[in-house]
This record gives structure tokens, sequence and C-alpha cells, in this order.
């Protein structure tokens, strides 16, 4: 599981043990067949049932048409509060969890270090680090999309009995046609991005030596770095 | 049967995630022996789940209940002893980082607790057992004495003589994993009524630290395995209660301490798979990257040949532990491949990691790559739970006798 969402579902069940036995922790999450062993390990630690969306038809999907696909499934599902990770760890974007607000027409929160919500769970407020090491404080009105930072809290290991228990919760898969969309409303066709191509970091180029007496090379040093390298 | 079910790849990721967090930080230290394993141990036990797991299938057993088998509410520990594949993985893991570490943890629950839980009746289970296996309490499993090692039966000194309602205890066993800090012990005598030594029946008792005339000795200094503190248990006229024997006295109970020898065989294994798993999987990723002679060393055939030969041992004792994983479902025992398998792999662990080393180089030797740990822990599973030597000679004797 993304480390991210990790902090996410840890903060969906701590929410779960503070209302006791009137909430129900709902993992979502978009990804093909080998997403579910990430459904699973939250279900290991402690969440309730699984909602695993997957069509061929998604592959390639940008952030936005996530967004849209999770929003969908979302319709069906009863929420009080909707807990992601900041960002995924492999392309980095941050973007689904505000895309996600704008589509469900909830306030957010994003980067979320630190989160409170109201004993009568109509309230939340959140922490965000900005700038300058300040500390940004937010009163939302619940239900709202909160993205969850390194530090927000501690996740639980899976536990072994959990993980037993994992096997025998509900696990719905949920394919396009379930959500209600056709094939170009996602995938590629759907995204508003393109990704043209990856590649490598250029490589890097070999360092210079100046040498002479100091006096003469720290001129030289200074020289450079303001027209060459242009940062002073 | 020779694979890894999801929910078997969950438990390796959860203990592997326990590991990289919080054991692997603290393996200097435990190596160095600046700290002692049990907090961490207790730690592990609680946020793995597996001291909850434990203690109320426990419980369960205790109150006589059968576990529900539906699938709705699978109780949880008659799934991990139906499937103890479950255990062998977390060994396996838990040896990645740190053998000796598992042999602390392994010995107080796997054979004190075990031992107890097997043989005990309801009072001792409740009263022993299950702080031993809620780690509550330490416990250690004392058979080795300084004059009997492989011939453990035959060479045993210590004796119980009946007194009324008690035994009185006097002898000394040695090597006992974690006797220097053990609350509870387990520990088997002769029982002498005036007999030839020959004829006395060994058993075990529970004894209890604090008992008068049971003392233990400071840790052993030792090659490796120092995560888990060795040591003596000297026992001089303990007065021990005959509510503390384990099990009746006319049960033969060398079939029962044999049994025992094999649970403390079959952990072997899995300790060796995690020490194999590690250093092929260290010396692959450094064979790639290493460069000398202008090329990576993977591309040198020395290093080829210890690399392969490294897969044939992973890929081996894996199939020995899915198979005494499978024999333990299926409760088939067979004491000569338990000794054989034992054997191998304990041969194994100790190549594999002394070949990681030399592919290592000079870092191999070096603490910080960490594999000149495994290897000194690897030895021990030479030599402990019976020798290679003696698990050889009884594989040869049973399958001659046949």
């Amino acid at each position: 599981m993304n480390p991210y969402d990790e902090f996410a579902v840890e903060e969906a069940l701590q929410l779960k043990e503070k209302f006791k036995g009137d909430s129900t922790v709902t993992i979502v999450s978009l990804g093909p067949q080998r997403a579910i062993e990430a459904i699973r390990t939250a279900l290991a630690m402690g969440a309730d049932k699984g909602v695993h969306i997957d069509d061929p038809a998604l592959a390639g999907s940008d952030s936005f048409t996530v967004a849209k696909a999770l929003a969908a499934a979302l319709k069906d599902i009863p929420y009080d509060i909707i807990l992601c990770g900041k960002q995924a760890v492999d392309d980095d974007c941050a973007q689904v969890p505000q895309s996600l607000a704008e589509l469900l027409d909830l306030p957010q929160a994003m980067v979320v270090e630190k989160l409170e919500v109201a004993d009568d769970g109509k309230k939340a407020t959140a922490y965000r680090r900005i700038e300058g090491g300040a500390k940004e404080v937010l009163e939302l009105t619940l239900p709202a999309v909160i993205a969850a930072e390194k530090g927000l809290n501690e996740p639980r290991y899976a536990s072994l009995p959990g993980i037993m228990k994992a096997k025998s919760k509900e696990v719905k898969n949920l394919d396009l046609a379930a959500l209600g969309m056709s094939a170009g409303d996602v995938g590629v066709e759907g995204s508003k991005g393109k990704i043209l191509k990856y590649m490598l970091p250029p490589e890097k180029q070999p360092g210079k030596k100046i040498e002479g007496e100091p006096e003469e090379t720290a001129k030289e040093l200074v020289k450079l770095l303001r027209e060459e390298a242009k940062i002073i | 049967m020779f694979e890894l079910q999801e929910q078997h790849r969950m438990i390796e990721q959860a203990v592997r995630q326990f590991c990289e967090k919080e054991l692997a930080p603290q393996v200097e230290a435990l190596d160095k022996e600046e700290i002692l394993p049990y907090d961490l141990i207790r730690k592990m036990m609680d946020s793995l789940g597996l001291r909850d797991m434990l203690l109320s299938a426990l419980e369960k057993r205790l109150e006589g209940k059968e576990a529900k088998q539906d699938n709705e509410e699978l109780d949880a520990l008659d799934a991990t002893r139906q499937d103890i594949l479950n255990s062998y993985i977390i060994m396996k893991e838990l040896s990645r980082v740190s053998p000796g570490f598992t042999m602390a943890w392994g010995a107080s629950i796997g054979l004190c607790g075990l031992a107890i839980i097997n043989k005990g009746n309801k009072e001792q289970i409740k009263k022993y057992g299950i702080p031993v296996l809620g780690f509550d309490k330490i416990g250690c499993w004392g058979l080795t004495e300084p004059e009997a090692g492989s011939d453990a039966f035959g060479g045993m000194k210590s004796v119980a003589k009946p007194d009324g309602d008690y035994y009185i205890l006097n002898g000394t066993k040695t090597f006992i994993t974690n006797a220097p800090y053990a609350d509870i012990m387990v520990v088997y005598a002769k029982i002498d009524r005036g007999q030839p030594k020959k004829e006395q029946p060994v058993h075990s008792f529970i004894l209890e630290r604090g008992m008068e005339g049971l003392t233990t000795g400071k840790p052993f200094e030792k090659m490796g395995m120092k995560d888990s503190p060795t040591g003596e248990i000297f026992m001089e006229d303990v007065k021990v209660h005959k509510d503390m024997l384990l099990g009746a006295e006319k049960d033969n109970i060398r079939d029962a301490a044999k049994e025992s020898l094999g649970n403390e065989r079959s952990g072997m294994p899995p300790m060796a798979l995690g020490i194999i798993e590690k250093c092929y999987e260290q010396s692959l990723k450094y064979a790639n990257e290493r460069v000398q002679f202008g090329r990576p060393i993977g591309e040198f055939q020395a290093v080829q040949l210890k690399l392969a030969n490294m897969y044939i041992h992973l890929q081996n004792v894996w199939n020995i532990v899915y198979r005494i994983a499978w024999m333990a479902r299926e409760g088939k025992q067979d004491f000569t491949f338990a000794c054989a398998s034992k054997s191998y792999c304990a041969r194994a662990a100790l190549e594999v990691a002394m070949d990681a080393i030399q592919i290592h180089g000079g870092y191999g030797y070096m603490r910080e790559y960490h594999i000149e740990k495994l290897a000194r822990d690897a030895k021990l599973l030479e030599i402990g739970a019976g020798t290679t030597d003696i698990n050889l000679l009884t594989v040869a004797r049973l399958e001659l006798q046949k």
C-alpha cells in the first residue's frame, strides 16, 4: 500500500474507534487486479469492507479520470468523511483528492498533518504546514475530503488475527458499467492530459575544477556561479 | 502446496514491515548485548496481534469450546494450527534480520510455552502456560547438561527424588536459551526411586524463579545468536511440589521429550530459510552493483557458481518448509525426515552465509553489511536442537533399522 494511503487508513480506523459502533470504514481503490492486495491489507488493519474499481478501459487514466471514477463509485457509498493519501508514490501527481472534492462539491484540506474531528462528527479541524514552517489551520464542515501527509499518525501493522479475518470481509468489484460510465469517459481517451513519453534525468555533466591562487579562483568561482550557473 | 497464498504474503509483509521499522534498528545493540530482546518481543506480540490471538485461542481451548469452523468467524489460532506455515513465515522474516531474536522468542513460546500447553493440566496451563504464551513471563526449556549433550537422556545427571508431596531436584542445565532472565523454566530430570540409573524415567518439571535452591548463571559470551541470552540453571535441593510435574509420572516421558525435540527441530528450517533468503537477495544485488575489472562481478563465473548454489539451497529449503508445514497440517510425523531436514537446512544456511560473505569480500566481513552476523548466527543451527552430527546418525540408524 502507498505509504500516504496507510496514514489515511490509520486515521479512518482511529475515527472508527472514536465513534465506536456507529461507523464503518470502507476502502475504495481503483487499479488492476493487484490493487486488491492493498485493499486486503487495509481490511487486515481493521477496515470493514472494500470496493475495488477495476476495468481494462481504466488503463492509462490520469488523475482527473481516476477522481471521476472514484466520485461515481461514491454515489452509492454513504460517507461522513473521505480520507486519501496526499499522492501516489509512482507518478507523484497529487491531484486525485482535490479533483475528487471538486467533483463531489465537498470542502477539502490537503497535505494534512493533524486532524481533529469534533465529538458530534459535524466539523473537523485540519492542520497543514505551509511555507516558512508556519501552520495553517482549517475548519471544515463534514463531509469533507482530507489528504493525509506523513506524520498524521503512526499506522498500525496489519495484525495476524486481522489478516485471517480480512479473508471473509466483503470486497465489492465495480466495473465501468456498474459505475454508469463508458470507456470514452476514462482511460487515455477520457484524460485531460496525455503522457507523451518518460525520460531518464539527463546525465550529470562532469564538474569543473578551478585551479590557481585563492584570490583568483574565488573571483572565477563567483563569475561562473553568476554567469554560467546563474544561481547568484 | 509449493506456493504462498495471499494470506501468507500478507503476514510476510506485515512482519517484514515490523522488522524493518522496529527490529532492524535495534540489531546492532542486540548483537553487542547492550540491550535485551524481551521488550521488543512484547512489542511485536502486541502490534502484530500475536498475543491476543494466542491467548484468546488458549482460553477457548481451556473452556473446552470447539473453535468455530465456518468462514464467518474463523478462529484465529485454529487457523494458525491448521496452517503452521504462518508461524514459519514469521520465523523466516525475523531470521532475515536477527536469527538470535527469533531464538529468544521461539525458546520462550515454542519450547517452554508449548511444553506446558501440550503436557500440562488445566491448572498448570492457567498458572504458567498463559503468562509464558502471552510473554508476560519469559520462559526457557532446559534439557542439555554439561555432560549430557548429544546423549541428552543417557547422560542426564539431574535427579528428582520423591519426598512426600514433593520432589527434591538437583543438577545443572547448560546452554539454555533465556535461562539468565527466565521467570518460568521447564526442566528435565530423572526420577530416582532407588532403581538403577538406566531405569529412571525422565520427566519434566515447571520451575519458577525465586524457588529456594534455584539459581541461574550469567549470560555466556557467544560466537553468535547474541540477541538471545544463553546460560545455566543450577538446582540445589530445589523442593518442587508434585503439582509442578508435567504429565503423569507413569508416562514414558522420553517419547514426550522427543516430541518437544521434534518441535525444536522443525523450527530450524524456517530460521535457515530467513538467513538464506536474505543472504541470497543481498548477494544478487551486490553482484550486479559491484564493479571490478570494469564490469559487475556478477559477470564472473566464480560469482555465478556461488549464486547458483545459493539459489539451489534457497529452493530446497523452501521445499522443506512447505513439506513440514504440509506434514503438520496432515498430522503426519516423520522423525527421520525432521532430523535429516534440520541437518540439511543448517548446513545450507551456513554455506550460503559464508558464500555471501565471500561474494561481498572485505565488505562482507564488516559488521555494517549484516551478513557476518547472519553467518555467526547460522553456525548455531548446526549445533542447537541436536548437532548436525547426532541428527545424521539418527537418520542413518533409523533407516538401517527399517
